[in-house]
């Protein structure tokens, strides 16, 4: 499976969902373990999708930058690889 | 529309408002695939980074501020019996009496079993997950207030220092009790217990019960 920055942001934007899902439920239904999920698993793997947003922002300015280089060559602008 | 009555209610709504933000970017983003363009980045930031960290900051204090409350402490079945005493308008425990008091309130378990240190509130909550841990393992199928499970009982004896919080031990009407002029400076320091006079604190708790299982050599419960 290649690994592209689109595919990183969508899997990063799943996750966030997912913690925000475990939150959400631990706010409105707050029992001793949900909580307990909700503070440890909904905000450990919040944060590592945020991590990932970050690493695939990194490595999208990494390819932009690249396209610059090029365009000054005379090649067609953009800001990343295009959406599928 | 509810009233909003407390922080801690406030906190909740907040935190539902940023998770159905950050939910609704999200799910734009998935459905639309848009391309990686500048605001793209910039709205994905506040989806994926503010908003939740929005939603985990006032779902923290609105849980940490929920689990002081009795019904939290009520949420474990094995509670049952100490959290309808203490509810109970009628009773005479000092569960109830205290509970009574508008200083303790829906909080009347945290206000006397917390611990009063420096990093009380945490190391009372670390406590909490060492319910959990007992809960999960040792209690969840048990009966309906706890029956068949072992008996329940404080990881360390109860601290005048609790009691003391209120009764401060120089009151007239305090130290005009006899009992309480001859063992002041045991109470004091804490070498006598409040509890082991005033030991009517939780009479319907499982471990009062005739029928509580109380393995051998284990200490009395202190509440």
């Amino acid at each position: 499976m290649k690994i592209t920055v689109e595919r990183l942001v969508s899997i990063s934007a799943v996750v966030t969902l997912a913690a925000i899902v475990l939150m959400v439920v631990s706010i409105v239904f707050p029992k001793p373990l949900l909580l307990v999920m909700a503070m440890s698993l909904g905000q450990g793997i919040g944060t590592l999708s945020l991590a990932l947003y970050l690493l695939a922002i990194a490595l999208d300015l990494q390819g932009f930058r690249g396209e610059v280089e090029e365009d000054a060559a005379g090649t067609a602008p953009g800001s990343g690889p295009p959406a599928p | 529309m509810p009233e909003i009555d407390s922080v801690e209610q406030l906190l909740k709504i907040a935190a539902l408002v940023c998770a159905a933000v950050a939910a609704a970017i999200l799910i734009w983003y998935l459905v639309r695939k848009p391309q990686l363009n500048r605001p793209v980045k910039v709205l994905l930031l506040i989806g994926l980074g503010v908003m939740p960290a929005g939603v985990a900051l006032t779902g923290n204090i609105a849980g940490y501020e929920y689990t002081l409350k009795r019904p939290f402490c009520g949420s474990c079945h094995v509670m049952g019996a100490y959290v309808r005493d203490a509810s109970n308008p009628e009773s005479k425990s000092l569960a109830a009496i205290h509970s009574r008091n508008r200083r303790f309130g829906e909080e009347s378990c945290y206000v006397c079993h917390a611990d009063y240190k420096m990093f009380g509130a945490i190391t009372t909550k670390l406590n909490g997950l060492k319910h959990l841990y007992y809960y999960v393992t040792e209690y969840a199928y048990t009966g309906p207030d706890g029956e068949g499970g072992p008996t329940i009982h404080l990881y360390k004896p109860f601290k005048n220092g609790s009691c003391q919080q209120c009764h401060s031990t120089s009151a007239p009407r305090w130290s005009g009790v006899a009992e309480h002029q001859g063992m002041l400076d045991e109470i004091r320091s804490g070498e006598m217990s409040c509890i082991g006079c005033h030991s009517e604190v939780h009479p319907t708790a499982l471990a009062h019960r005739a029928k509580a299982e109380k393995p051998a050599g284990e200490k009395e419960e202190h509440k």
